[in-house]
């Protein structure tokens, strides 16, 4: 804080004193607003979902059949790199408000580290993706040609392409905020005593590792295993 | 003479000597407030204008000063503009910003420092806006506006030439200053309200800007996402929305719609709570069912976002669809006919005083009952089938958003015009421009009901001899609206300068901004945190019950 | 204002890895269940998984446990969603023009060729 804030008091009628919350100094206030902010990109990503659902309906087999293409096991790898990334950063937290700020900063780098291994290894699936022919602009995700995919597999795809990228653009955000963070700790602005951005950005970690948890199932896994499975039985 | 909002200011960044820095750096919620204003009305008027040229265009068949696809980007502008640049930043940018904060007895919003951030986001979305009118061809300048209608219903929108991405575009930061403004007045009125201000000892304008936050925060981000994708698909042929790979365009309306209905209630709620403000000042009393009034608000917020389908009756929706969102928009009526019972209860034995913000007021109730009403008719889906797509729907959403929330965006402007400027406009002058603006409206907008009912369809460029009868009392209208509003305005501009000095409190009213130490108020707005040991619109004999000493805000009553 | 220092590492750490540990274990089971049970209703099981995971980490890594106001929102937000989801799948679900809508009915091209959904 620049200027030293000190909150007003206000006194009722009997003398009582009540101190008045300002807009200056209010951890509660961040991570509601935090929160709130949040709640939109479930909106966002929900939005979505619900465009997905909406063509699986319409092109059950087909979504099967896409599904079971895709390398569930990179996919997979990817899933526990995430998930041992949001250790990382939760423990970075809890360093920074023991007290313990270099143990912090190494945990947070930690995490960078995976974002970027989850980044590579999701690079790696495009690219093999392309060179099967199946991206966005090639042959088989337009209609009317040769190697043209079914209707259902084309939305599949597209879907897939647009949710794992804005996915993919929200890691690289928070890798921006990861390292904009450590600037702030080194700066002395962000301190055991005073740790709202680093608690926010650990939400902000959370949640990008909530949204992979359903993409995860929804493209790789709804496919495996006996290809009718799903909502309705088999034909 | 202590030193008001003007004199000073805080500033995002450094501390800035010059006038101009100090404006464009400003962190004040008034004077932000004040800015979004002076934007926003800019382009009201361009809009207008846009208007004014269509009735031209609309007074006799045929062709008479621009082609059919011109029209097409006349109404889109039209549209595009009234609705992404004025009316959804509307009333919360404007007195959300200067007045809510006041009437809780803070000293700014929770986050200023990000409200000067999403302001200069909207005027990017502004920006973005107009360079999407024009393209920069070797000759000079092409205009391109969209011509898809401010829906951009898919495919068309998609396979358009005219510059319908840059629209989008434009939309999608317009969408997140909205955002980020409901985000920051959900933090601001959970979060500073005064001590001993519950929930319920807040004034209905902050519950009408709560309510609106909470359709803000949530609904805007499906439209964004909507946006987004609607780029994808034009760029990268993802398909969701092309009908030769599969794509639906019923989703895009889906989609589109499930923020666009919420977003009129957005524009409603604010709207309401000027009307709670006003009714109660200028009757003298209490106002009656605070707590059902209040619990409207945010019931229309809830059943509002269950409703958008009604949009969809004629695009192929299923059968079954088409009846529960029939069922459901009959719900959303309820709590807005709880309102209009609770205001005019509040009138009943009340000291009616018939000043200008108070004629806005009654004004509205008229006009808005109208355009409710014609909605409810058209939440049945067979008289929708007939109904829909012709003037009768434009008649409605006209009358509903132009006769409710801009006329009560206007009765806020008068009223509050002595709590911004400290000064009061002529009010001689404000009835007169009050009444053209009445009888304009109804002399535009009711023969399209007719017109509409007759099958008069709507974003037609040309149309059956039959018709012209309506569009020519409706060009009369236009031409009465357009005066009224210039009235009104050279009004607020003169007297701005040239205005009596209203004192703090010409209304004799009982909320918070009427208790400032000066007027205009000074930047940190109250002398001294009140405590709120009171409702909000004590009455008694037609008198404000609670008094202060502005020094200490103590309570001396 | 909850900015004090006085958290324990040793002590809060342990709920950490009780999560890491409960997210794998869940994670092996998201892998395993369509090939050994309830494989007839994949789709409903992998959503029903990524549920709990999701309820896992809302409760502990994001401290959602014992927050009131911020827990009401984020309920408030996921009905809004599963309302719309509720509805519009209510409506393409019982899409009457499946027979002769081209979306449904795609003309067979030369490499591919799934038939329309019933």
């Amino acid at each position: 804080m620049s200027h030293e804030y000190v909150p007003e008091i206000a006194t009722d009628r009997d003398g009582n004193e009540y101190e008045v919350q300002g807009w200056q100094g209010d951890f509660y206030g961040g991570k509601l607003g935090f929160w709130l902010f949040m709640l939109t990109e479930v909106m966002m990503f929900g939005a979505m979902f619900l465009a997905l659902t909406y063509y699986f309906s319409l092109h059950h087999q087909d979504f099967l059949d896409a599904s079971a293409s895709l390398n569930r096991y990179l996919g997979g790898f990817n899933t526990v790199v995430l998930l041992v990334s949001a250790l990382t950063m939760g423990l970075g937290l809890l360093k920074m408000r023991s007290g313990d700020v270099k143990g912090a900063k190494l945990m947070i780098w930690a995490t960078i580290i995976l974002a970027f291994v989850f980044l590579g290894v999701k690079a790696v699936e495009w690219t093999a993706e392309y060179h099967h022919g199946v991206f966005l602009g090639l042959d088989a995700l337009q209609s009317g040609n040769e190697h043209s995919k079914p209707f259902g597999q084309i939305l599949f795809f597209g879907m897939y392409f647009t949710m794992t990228g804005l996915h993919g653009f929200h890691i690289i955000i928070g890798i921006g905020l990861m390292v904009w963070l450590l600037k702030r700790i080194n700066a002395g602005k962000v301190a055991p005593d005073h740790h709202i951005l680093h608690w926010n950005i650990a939400l902000y970690w959370d949640l990008v590792h909530l949204i992979w948890v359903f993409v995860f199932p929804y493209f790789y896994m709804i496919g495996a295993g006996d290809v009718t499975g799903g909502i309705t039985h088999g034909h | 003479m202590s030193k008001t909002y003007f004199d000073e200011t805080h500033c995002a960044i450094g501390h800035p000597k010059s006038t101009f820095w100090q404006w464009m750096l400003t962190i004040d919620h008034k004077r932000i407030g004040i800015m979004y204003a002076v934007v926003m009305f800019t382009f009201f008027f361009v809009a207008v204008a846009t208007a004014m040229a269509m009735r031209i265009e609309l007074f006799a068949p045929g062709a008479q000063i621009m082609d059919g696809d011109t029209f097409n980007q006349a109404f889109t502008l039209h549209g595009v503009i009234m609705i992404f640049l004025f009316i959804i930043p509307g009333i919360p940018a404007v007195f959300g910003n200067i007045v809510m904060p006041l009437m809780i007895g803070a000293k700014d919003v929770s986050f200023p420092r990000l409200n000067w951030f999403t302001f200069w986001l909207y005027i990017v979305g502004c920006i973005i806006a107009l360079s999407s009118l024009f393209n920069f061809t070797g000759e000079g300048l092409d205009f391109n506006f969209a011509d898809t209608g401010w829906t951009f219903y898919a495919p068309y929108s998609l396979n358009t030439g005219t510059n319908v991405i840059t629209t989008l575009v434009a939309a999608f930061v317009l969408g997140m200053a909205s955002i980020l403004t409901g985000l920051n007045f959900l933090v601001t009125i959970h979060r500073l309200r005064a001590p001993g201000m519950d929930f319920f000892k807040m004034p209905l304008f902050v519950w009408g800007i709560y309510a609106t936050a909470w359709i803000q925060l949530l609904a805007t981000p499906v439209v964004g996402i909507t946006l987004v994708l609607a780029i994808l698909e034009k760029y990268f042929g993802i398909g969701i929305f092309d009908p030769s790979k599969g794509g639906d365009p019923v989703l895009f309306e889906h989609l589109f719609w499930i923020y666009s209905h919420p977003a009129v209630y957005l524009m409603i709620l604010p709207a309401f709570g000027i009307m709670s403000e006003i009714i109660p000042v200028f009757s003298r009393r209490e106002i009656f069912g605070y707590r059902t009034i209040a619990l409207s608000s945010a019931s229309i917020a809830g059943i509002g976002y269950l409703v958008w389908g009604h949009h969809l009756f004629t695009s192929g929706m299923s059968d079954l669809a088409k009846t529960i969102f029939s069922f459901l928009t009959f719900f959303v009526a309820i709590p807005t006919g709880i309102k209009f019972y609770d205001w005019v209860a509040t009138m009943y034995k009340g000291k009616i005083i018939l000043k200008s913000p108070m004629l806005w007021a009654l004004g509205t109730i008229v006009t808005f009952a109208i355009g409710g009403l014609t909605g409810v008719t058209i939440a049945m889906v067979g008289s929708d089938i007939h109904l829909q797509d012709t003037y009768y729907s434009v008649a409605h959403f006209h009358y509903a958003i132009l006769g409710g929330v801009v006329f009560l965006l206007f009765a806020g402007l008068h009223y509050w015009y002595p709590v911004v400027t400290g000064r009061m406009y002529k009010e001689g002058v404000a009835k007169v421009a009050f009444w053209l603006n009445f009888i304009g409206i109804n002399l535009l907008w009711f023969p399209m009901f007719i017109a509409g009912y007759l099958g008069m369809p709507r974003r037609y460029f040309d149309y059956l001899p039959e018709f012209e009868i309506y569009h020519q009392v409706s060009g009369l209208g236009a031409a009465v609206i357009l005066a009224g509003l210039v009235l009104m305005f050279w009004n607020f501009i003169s007297s701005w300068k040239s205005g009596e000095p209203s004192g703090t409190n010409p209304w004799n009213a009982t909320t918070l901004e009427w208790h400032l130490p000066s007027s205009p108020p000074p930047l940190e707005n109250h002398s001294k945190v009140p405590y709120v040991d009171f409702n909000p619109y004590e009455y008694h004999h037609g008198q404000p019950v609670v008094k202060f000493d502005y020094e200490t805000m103590k309570r001396i009553d | 204002m909850g900015t004090s220092t006085t958290v324990n590492y040793q002590e809060e750490k342990g709920a950490y890895y009780k999560v890491l540990v409960a997210l794998l274990v869940l994670t092996a089971i998201t892998f395993a269940q369509p090939f050994t049970f309830l494989t007839d209703h994949n789709f409903g099981m992998q959503l029903l998984i990524g549920l709990v995971k999701a309820l896992i980490i809302l409760f502990y890594y994001m401290h959602l446990k014992g927050e009131k106001l911020i827990g009401w929102t984020v309920v408030f937000a996921v009905f809004l969603v599963m309302f719309f989801f509720l509805i519009v799948m209510i409506d393409v679900n019982n899409f009457q023009f499946g027979d002769v809508s081209h979306i449904t009915n795609e003309v067979a091209s030369a490499g591919s060729g799934s038939a329309s959904h019933h």
